[in-house]
């Protein structure tokens, strides 16, 4: 006997997702596990229900699609990830971002075609067992171009986290990692400092040294060590480290700004 | 040849003879001073000033041939001399002319021998007063272009108002499209005479806000129509998400305002608001009408306070603000008020009916 599988629908619209579940309802061999009215839903319902494919709208309450696919992103256990198609309107920066990552999509309204297409795909990739997307941070931030990220969304267990960028004191990196550090605490994402710098605004955000993202006007002041490098002295007097491609940026954005 | 402007209307010919009136006075006085007759003065002075008022008129054409364009002074003021000397000849030619013919009437008998002692001095006077036309001529071209040039900027200012309301003719969101088509597409096989309901819905609405974006003004309560029916089909597609408030007041619907100044309000109260939240909320639209002849429009909605600012809000109602002081200027306010989770827009305008 064929394989079964888990599907859930995620839309914030009753009758939007009422259409998919519609053209489901044809195929036996695919189980509605579950249906989701905005993203926090959606995280926990894809922990819960760990499903097959995920039938994801962009534009919900709360998270939107791509802030689901980042926190559902668990690099250890890629494998297990569901299949994901997104279900949109038209938005010409995000469908320029999935053409890039190929990532499967469904422009609404659909046709039955088109659906049971990206419904083959779809099962194909649960088949196989191969992530859908390869890193969602950066498919999100390329979404995004247009606008400036105004938060971070960040995953740690069943707790998600949003950080207000107006919040985010600094940033290391560590490998796949980043650490953003706010209000005193810290929160661990899977991106590339060079993905996440891409995405701040770098009239406010500067990369001081190559695993150090500053919020500037956390700077309070700079300070020569012995050793004759720098560090910079953060206003709850934390010190971090300021490379000599760093202190020349600084040098910069501090001439910049007066 | 462009007929002169102080020619062109009664009142300012009124105008100009009557400035002609206390120099024949002033001339008349000096001639009885020298020891005229009253009849003498009277004559020359009239004679004078009546010429005079016709000669100066002619200026008017030459300095309309030639602009005044800054560094380029010395062709335009040489001719104006040469007019002026010219023209200050011909004038006291003429009165000179006119004393010469009257010579046999008793009473002007005198006056041919008076005149050539008072002549330069006429002349003197004749050429100033041409050089002081030629300069009241060019004050005149002058407000003429500055008029000239604040229609134009007037028409250009409507022009892209056109343009702009054009621009967002076509630019009806097309996520709201795709979205309820996408509804349509659901109730087909689920519900299909709301399906039906749907699709002549969004069809009025279409046909409406074509129709609107023709015209330059239109009554407040077609305009209320259009967000009556715009807020209908996203109350399909929101279901209970969607809660609805009007509170109208009669005697405001026949003000007249422009077109497609609300319903883009509506749509942000949709787009910003009630989609970013999960159990939805209260859509409120109302309108009042003050004694002092002023319609208030309030349009309120919640929204999720967590939710980064979705881009096109601050555009939209920039638009909305210059569209609607654009027709009533300083007669009209917009203002938002946002305060914990709540987001209002008031608008305020005179109320003018057609």
């Amino acid at each position: 006997m064929s394989r079964t599988y888990r599907a859930l629908v995620v839309d914030d619209e009753e009758l939007a997702r009422a259409v998919v579940k519609e053209h489901l309802a044809s195929h036996p061999e695919v189980e509605v596990v579950g249906e989701c009215a905005n993203g926090f839903e959606a995280v926990k319902a894809v922990s819960d229900h760990q499903p097959d494919l995920l039938f994801l709208d962009i534009q919900m309450p709360k998270l939107d699609g791509f802030e689901v696919l980042e926190l559902i992103d668990d690099p250890k256990a890629r494998n297990r990830h569901p299949a994901v198609v997104f279900i949109t309107a038209f938005d010409q920066h995000a469908l320029k971002a999935f053409e890039a990552h190929a990532v499967d999509y469904v422009l609404k309204p659909f046709s039955e075609a088109r659906f049971e297409e990206a419904l083959a795909k779809a099962k194909a990739k649960a088949d196989a067992g191969t992530p859908t997307v390869a890193h969602p941070a950066e498919l999100s931030a390329k979404a995004r171009e247009a606008w400036p990220l105004e938060r971070i969304v960040v995953r740690d267990g069943a707790k998600v986290s949003l950080i207000p960028l107006a919040k985010l004191d600094y940033v290391q990196g560590a490998d796949d990692y980043v650490e953003l550090r706010s209000e005193g605490r810290s929160f661990l994402k899977q991106q590339t400092m060079a993905s996440l710098e891409s995405q701040l605004d770098p009239s406010r955000f500067l990369r001081i040294h190559r695993s150090v993202i500053l919020q500037m006007d956390r700077l309070v002041r700079l300070e020569q060590l012995p050793s004759e490098s720098w560090v910079a002295v953060l206003s709850d007097g934390t010190k971090l480290p300021v490379s000599k491609s760093g202190m020349a940026r600084v040098k910069e954005f501090l001439g910049e700004a007066r | 040849m462009a007929l002169h402007p102080i020619l062109s209307s009664p009142p300012r010919r009124l105008a100009y003879f009557m400035a002609w009136v206390p120099l024949a006075g002033l001339l008349g006085v000096m001639a009885g001073l020298q020891g005229w007759t009253f009849a003498e003065s009277l004559l020359v002075a009239v004679a004078f000033s009546a010429v005079g008022s016709l000669i100066c008129l002619t200026s008017w054409f030459i300095c309309k041939a030639l602009p005044v364009r800054e560094g380029r002074l010395f062709r335009p003021a040489s001719a104006w001399a040469a007019a002026a000397l010219v023209d200050g000849g011909i004038w006291t030619g003429a009165v000179a002319g006119l004393v010469a013919l009257l010579r046999d009437v008793p009473r002007f008998a005198a006056l041919p021998a008076k005149l050539p002692k008072a002549l330069p001095i006429l002349w003197v006077l004749a050429v100033l007063l041409y050089l002081a036309s030629v300069g009241l001529n060019y004050a005149i071209l002058a407000t003429e272009q500055a008029r000239e040039a604040e229609r134009r900027q007037l028409e250009s200012q409507l022009l892209a108002q056109e343009a702009e309301l054009r621009a967002l003719r076509a630019q009806l969101n097309p996520h709201f499209l795709f979205n309820a088509l996408n509804s349509i597409s659901a109730l087909t096989s689920a519900d299909p005479k709301k399906a039906r309901e749907m699709c002549v819905l969004l069809s009025e609405f279409l046909r409406r806000s074509l129709a609107m974006g023709e015209r330059s003004g239109i009554a407040l309560k077609e305009e209320l129509d259009l967000v009556r029916n715009y807020l209908a089909i996203e109350q399909i597609r929101f279901g209970t998400r969607l809660v609805l408030e009007w509170d109208v007041a009669e005697a405001a619907l026949p003000a007249q305002l422009p077109p497609l100044l609300l319903q883009p309000l509506a749509e942000n109260a949709i787009k910003h608001g009630i989609s970013g939240l999960t159990e939805g909320g209260v859509v409120r639209i109302t309108v009042k009408s003050s004694e002092e002849q002023r319609v208030d429009v309030a349009v309120e909605n919640p929204f999720d306070p967590d939710q980064p600012a979705k881009k096109g809000l601050g555009l939209g109602l920039r638009q909305v603000r210059q569209r609607l002081q654009g027709r009533f200027g300083s007669r009209a306010a917009v203002e938002t008020r946002v305060s914990e989770g709540h987001h209002k827009v008031l608008l305020s305008f005179p109320l003018e009916v057609p």
